[in-house]
């Protein structure tokens, strides 16, 4: 019965063993290579399987899961990100042979699983659950830092409260929800009849709430940059890609049903322009370089809200050609100071360490230069052509205002991105002798990948360009008839039953 | 559990009243909420969250959710407090005994916790007064629950899983290396 009544997604299968594996193997022998070595494995196993399911069970509104094109390619997006993180933090992991740290690979897989489970879901349940594992997930992966100890533990803490307060507001208007329609199905509730029209509409409300607080959206966005600079830089990179990955997915999919309420338009109009000019203005005075990468990143949750707030013909090249040109940008200048970091109590992110460095290490400056470029929205990076696809989405639904708030965004944007690129070619008069910064081969290597992507997919752009984007679903309407047997109808019935 | 199943049928039975208990249930259990997280003694905080966890129970089965209401008190208020209480008197091990437990039955400790026990005991009693003649409920037996736990949810359960291992791993990470520092 139950062979054919699931419907599991061969990506969460393999990660969850996975992890299991990896648990098996830290309670036989604590060996931080072979740690590593299952979780880089279990994501390559998950990443081949993506697009192939062992079952396919979709029937009607029952099923907690859905396969589709779009939960393909956030999942492979999300696993390719986790495995460059994987790599990136590597390195570190081996030459602390103070600690066994096996639990960090652990972690990192776990809250991949969390991530991948968000994607998938096409119920409230799911999506719940895999929010929490990556949020707690996080919350480990953010105090795993041994030098800076006291920051990385404050990091933590602030994360672990906001992301307690902002799971509590989703987790009321998830309840709302299904107090107005009856089913925990992953869509924005509707009024019936017999329902107060306010209901549905502070549900809706609280649950983008929730949402905008993890993905860090203006009014709810104090929390990322000192989250970020805590963290190691890893940690940092995991936070800006996978998690916003995988809620921005859910996000797409939570309004996939049709279009959104008037006032939810309007809400979103004024959050996203606020997210574009509050996140580059944050950025103009940050002085390190994970804090400026944090406050950008809230910028490009604003470009993406974009996208997604102008459905037509445009919205979905737009969307996918934004996550990767986001996701492969931000790795890659996360890559880069992973590879010029320093050993000693500095971490080498103040924006003044790079003094120079088109001098010392060219190749790497060049790196990064090309990165941040893409990330401001100048060719020859995907960055162009993606904030181009966004413009073009928002031109062909006629917001004005949001195109106003794109342009000014990109350029204060392209303020701070070219300061660092004016720092790194000053020439630095103190020659750096006191940042003992190390050279990683590997991961110049891995920012050498990162760039070929950029590059290439800034010069073919077309083959990314695909209609991708869950279908509309038709919502059942609320019946005692319609809804499938599950416990919650059951106990539907039961107060139905007792009531006069 | 029959007791609180008497109040379920009473409050779908009487609009008013039902609405009285909830509201006096829910309030008791945030104020019990708000108590623990401002107390400094442990063992004052686990009494309140005793009665926050009991009122809860009131509250779910109000919301026709009896077997959920039992749950809660076996498991939450009976367990797990049990074993709270338990961990604390094991870890406060360095005043001598006779002192810790004066300290700990002053009627400061216990006569907030008590009040509210004692309200929500007079709402059980009050919804004992008049049981009155519920009609047929279909219950949410645990087997109803069960097979749905193993059946359709059993992904669910097995994230739930996930989520408390990455809980355990995280709790565990995070205090080490504080035992660590010191």
């Amino acid at each position: 019965m139950i062979a054919h009544d699931l419907f599991v997604p061969s990506p969460l299968l393999v990660l969850s063993s996975g992890t299991m594996l990896m648990l098996v193997s830290i309670a036989w022998r604590r060996s931080i290579t072979l740690s590593l070595s299952i979780g880089l494995l279990t994501l390559l196993l998950a990443l081949a399987g993506t697009d192939h399911h062992l079952t396919t069970g979709q029937h009607g509104v029952a099923t907690l899961f859905i396969q589709d094109r779009w939960a393909d390619y956030t999942t492979a997006l999300i696993l390719l990100s986790s495995i460059c993180i994987l790599g990136l933090s590597w390195r570190n992991l081996l030459h602390d042979t103070a600690h066994p740290t096996d639990e960090y690979p652990l972690l990192l897989l776990l809250g991949t699983l969390g991530a991948t489970s968000m994607v998938f879901s096409a119920n409230y349940i799911p999506f719940f659950l895999g929010l929490e594992i990556l949020g707690i997930s996080l919350i480990g992966l953010v105090a795993a830092r041994h030098h800076h100890l006291t920051a990385s533990s404050e990091a933590s803490m602030k994360y672990l409260i906001l992301s307690g307060i902002s799971s509590a507001i989703l987790l009321f208007g998830i309840g709302l929800a299904y107090a107005a329609t009856g089913s925990l199905y992953f869509s924005p509730p509707v009024a019936t009849d017999g329902i107060s029209h306010g209901i549905p509409i502070a549900a809706a409300t609280m649950i983008l709430v929730g949402i905008f607080f993890k993905l860090s959206a203006v009014p709810f966005h104090m929390w990322i940059p000192d989250v970020m600079e805590g963290a190691s830089t890893p940690v940092a990179a995991f936070i800006a890609v996978v998690s916003k990955i995988a809620i921005f997915s859910s996000l797409v999919r939570y309004f996939s049903a049709g279009e959104m309420q008037p006032f939810l338009n309007d809400t979103m109009t004024a959050v996203i322009i606020l997210t574009i000019l509050g996140g580059n203005l944050l950025a103009l005075r940050q002085t390190s370089l994970t804090r400026l990468m944090a406050c950008s990143s809230i910028a490009h949750v604003g470009y993406l809200l974009m996208a997604f707030l102008s459905p037509g013909q445009l919205q979905s090249g737009a969307i996918v050609v934004y996550l990767a040109a986001y996701t492969a940008s931000t790795l890659g200048v996360f890559s880069v100071i992973s590879a010029l970091a320093a050993n000693g109590d500095t971490d080498g992110t103040s924006i003044a360490d790079w003094k120079g460095l088109f001098f010392s290490h060219p190749f790497l400056a060049v790196i990064m230069s090309l990165m941040l470029l893409s990330l401001a929205g100048i060719p020859p990076g995907i960055g162009f052509f993606a904030k181009f696809e966004i413009a073009a989405a928002s031109v062909e639904r006629q917001r004005d205002l949001l195109l106003a708030a794109l342009v000014i965004g990109s350029v204060i944007g392209l303020y701070y991105y070219l300061n660092v690129i004016r720092t790194m070619m000053t020439p630095d008069i103190v020659q750096i002798v006191t940042y003992n910064r190390k050279n990683y081969p590997e991961l110049t290597g891995l920012a050498l990948v990162l760039t070929i992507i950029v590059i290439v997919g800034g010069l073919f752009p077309a083959r990314l360009i695909r209609p991708i984007l869950p279908a509309p679903v038709t919502i059942i309407p609320r019946s005692a008839n319609t809804i499938a047997p599950d416990i919650d109808t059951a106990m539907r019935y039961a107060i139905h039953d007792i009531s006069p | 559990m029959s007791d609180l199943l008497s109040i379920s049928a009473l409050c779908c039975h009487d609009g008013a009243a039902m609405h009285i208990l909830a509201i006096l249930s829910a309030s008791i259990t945030v104020v019990g909420a708000i108590m623990v997280i401002t107390r400094s003694i442990a063992v004052h905080a686990v009494l309140y969250l005793v009665v926050t966890l009991l009122s809860l129970a009131s509250v779910l089965s109000l919301l026709g959710a009896p077997f959920a209401a039992a749950l809660d008190v076996i498991i939450y208020a009976g367990a797990i407090m049990v074993l709270f209480v338990f961990v604390i008197m094991m870890l406060n091990l360095g005043q001598p005994d006779s002192d810790r437990e004066k300290e700990w039955l002053r009627p400061r400790a216990w006569f907030g916790p008590a009040v509210l026990a004692a309200v929500l005991c007079g709402e059980l009693f009050f919804g004992l007064r008049d049981m009155p003649d519920a009609g047929p409920i279909s219950m949410i037996t645990p087997r109803d629950v069960g097979l749905m736990l193993f059946g359709p949810y059993v992904m669910m359960v097995e994230l739930v899983s996930f989520l408390l291992l990455a809980g355990l791993v995280t709790a565990f990470h995070i205090g080490r290396y504080r035992m660590e520092d010191r």
